[in-house]
């Protein structure tokens, strides 16, 4: 009778070893296919836009609906705000008031014309964008903006955020 | 048994004895889903109501409607509200086929929610007396095919490419990246990008047309095969008590073979007492028979509420506008409900109702509903019998939750007017300026 080898790999383990790496490759195909979800390109339209040249903008405000923001022309400049709401990304809506109210910012009070609504689940923002009712967690952005020096056209930047009292002075 | 025209051109030969009618309902392809004989208690109309398998059907429907839209269907964002136009107004029939695949999504939704609602009254969860069941684990299984059904559903009513589509997009999309640290990563792996475009709407198509329904396909089978393995319907575990059968364990040593133990040699059967014989009916016709009629019924009423009832499709999906209220489909109600009441600062951090409302509440519930079996602790004589005066606290709770959702979506439907800002029913909303 000949001696069993018991050194080396036994015959449970080596299908020990089988069977965690068949579950590795799978977990890691797994993964694979769940990176490649998430896209490495975006064919999407570009954050830095040209809106147009000052003058075409009215006194007030102005709904760009294709850039989702509002550009506003004041005496004390333009500024821009986002139209998407901070809670779930509908696009809010100007309602104006039927008589100016006195808002309090802060110390300061404001007599304000209208306000931010947003349709979807009623959140509610100052004419300077800040939250004030309703589930929307953060302020409104408000968008870098500056002048084109090729061809004098105001441009947004929507990836860069700015203070809600930045101001573009422009030349009425 | 009379021979009638159908039989003789479907059978030829006819069982003489018990034995050989189950042999033969083993033997058909069709009928070997069945178990041989069935108790009458069992079947009975008052006691499931047949909420499981009128799920089943209505999947059916949908899967056969679903396949042929997928016929007429333009996936893309320039042809998906168009197609769907000629779908209801130019194809022949074709109002009819997205009619009927609409009005069962939404029976469906209310007959797997109904089911859930019979399985926790009747304490269908709990552990059977036999060795072999787990219904728990089956219980946790008709969760997920819960989830699955609600998922089906909203992948459903993007694919039209109208504004209820475009923005439940957003505001699902947008949910899913208010989850803390990987939020970002969920929305660009679900919307492919970070604005609705292509990307999404091929996305969701995938998944309500392949992946969702494979899913759903091969959890229905493994639902319905636990339930023969558990010893058929919770209400058999009374049968199975009443007979003294908690220990139904074979006595003996003796092997069966597989086709022994399929036409009904089963477990119980080896129970030292045997189920009496007055208790156990055919399948078929027995069941067959109530199943065509379930089925038929089923079927007659999605065909009539799919030609009585009108669904028109929103307007074509305008990113510059949301509609004012925009509201979602009523089942959905109250998860809107939850995000847009939840937003809280607390010490100088605000949480967006976004996650608190739409992750971690229902979350919250889904861990509690999924620990339920495990947490209830009342006997397991309280098993397959409608409200047992034992789990009236269980039921109590579980009544509460079933009705804050309910109210949550009437709130949502009858008195929620334009910006979301609460208005009685008999209450006139404001007049909207159109242009702003």
């Amino acid at each position: 009778m000949t001696e069993e080898k018991t050194t080396g790999l036994s015959r449970r383990r080596f299908f020990k070893w089988v069977g965690g790496a068949s579950l590795l490759a799978i977990g890691g195909q797994a993964f694979f296919f769940l990176r490649s979800c998430i896209p490495n390109v975006l064919y999407e339209p570009v954050k830095r836009i040209k809106v147009g040249l000052p003058n075409v903008f009215p006194q007030g405000h102005k709904f760009l609906s294709a850039f989702r923001i509002f550009v506003f022309k004041e005496e004390k400049g333009m500024h821009t705000v986002s139209c998407v709401c901070t809670h779930l990304g509908c696009n809010v809506q100007i309602s104006e008031f039927s008589q100016p109210r006195k808002v309090k910012h802060g110390d300061e009070e404001v007599e304000e014309t209208f306000e931010f609504v947003c349709p979807c689940h009623g959140s509610k923002f100052r004419a300077d964008g800040t939250n004030y009712c309703g589930p929307a967690p953060t302020p409104l952005p408000h968008y870098k903006m500056e002048i084109a020096q090729d061809d004098g056209q105001v441009v947004v930047d929507k990836g860069e955020e700015v203070d809600k009292n930045a101001r573009l002075k422009v030349e009425a | 048994m009379k021979s009638g025209i159908a039989k003789r051109l479907l059978w030829s030969w006819r069982p003489e004895s018990q034995r050989e009618a189950n042999d033969a309902i083993v033997k058909n392809m069709l009928l070997h889903w069945f178990p041989s004989t069935v108790t009458k208690r069992s079947l009975s109309f008052s006691y499931s109501f047949w909420l499981g398998t009128i799920s089943a059907v209505l999947f059916v429907i949908l899967s056969i409607t679903g396949l042929i839209l997928m016929f007429h269907y333009t996936p893309s964002m320039e042809r998906a509200y168009p197609s769907m136009k000629d779908i209801d107004f130019a194809t022949s029939y074709g109002w009819f086929l997205r009619g009927v695949h609409r009005v069962a999504a939404q029976l469906m939704v209310v007959s797997v929610f109904l089911h859930m609602m019979r399985v926790f009254y009747t304490g269908a969860y709990k552990k059977s007396p036999g060795k072999m069941g787990n219904r728990p684990r089956n219980w946790v299984v008709g969760i997920i095919l819960l989830l699955l059904t609600l998922a089906l559903s909203y992948t459903g009513y993007l694919l039209p490419m109208d504004q209820l589509a475009y923005w439940a997009m957003i505001i699902g999309a947008n949910v899913a990246a208010s989850v803390p640290f990987v939020g970002e990563h969920i929305k660009l792996a679900l919307i492919g990008g970070t604005i609705i475009d292509q990307n999404a709407l091929l996305r969701f198509y995938v998944l309500h047309c392949a992946l969702l329904p494979i899913f759903m396909l091969v959890l229905m089978a493994y639902h319905m095969w636990r339930i023969r393995k558990d010893g058929g319907l919770a209400c058999m575990d009374q049968v199975s008590l009443q007979h003294g059968m908690t220990d139904a364990v074979p006595a003996s040593t003796k092997t069966y073979s597989l086709l022994g133990i399929t036409s009904g040699i089963d477990i119980k059967v080896q129970a030292p007492s045997q189920m009496e014989e007055e208790d156990r009916i055919l399948s078929s016709p027995n069941l067959v028979r109530r199943l065509w009629l379930v089925s038929l019924g089923t079927m007659a009423i999605t065909i009539l509420l799919a030609i009585y009832i009108q669904f028109p499709l929103e307007a074509p999906a305008d990113p510059t506008m949301a509609p004012n209220p925009a509201k979602a489909p009523w089942y959905f109600l109250w998860l809107q409900e939850l995000i847009a009441d939840t937003t809280f600062t607390l010490a100088g951090m605000t949480v967006n109702g976004a996650f608190l409302g739409g992750i971690v509440i229902p979350s919250i519930l889904l861990v509690w509903l999924v620990a339920v079996p495990y947490l209830d602790r009342t006997s397991a004589a309280n098993c397959g019998i409608w409200f047992p005066r034992e789990r009236l606290k269980q039921n109590i709770v579980f009544t509460v939750v079933i009705l804050v959702i309910v109210a949550l979506i009437c709130v949502g439907a009858f008195c929620r007017g334009p910006s979301w800002v609460f208005y009685w029913p008999w209450e006139q909303w404001p007049e909207l300026p159109v242009n702003f």
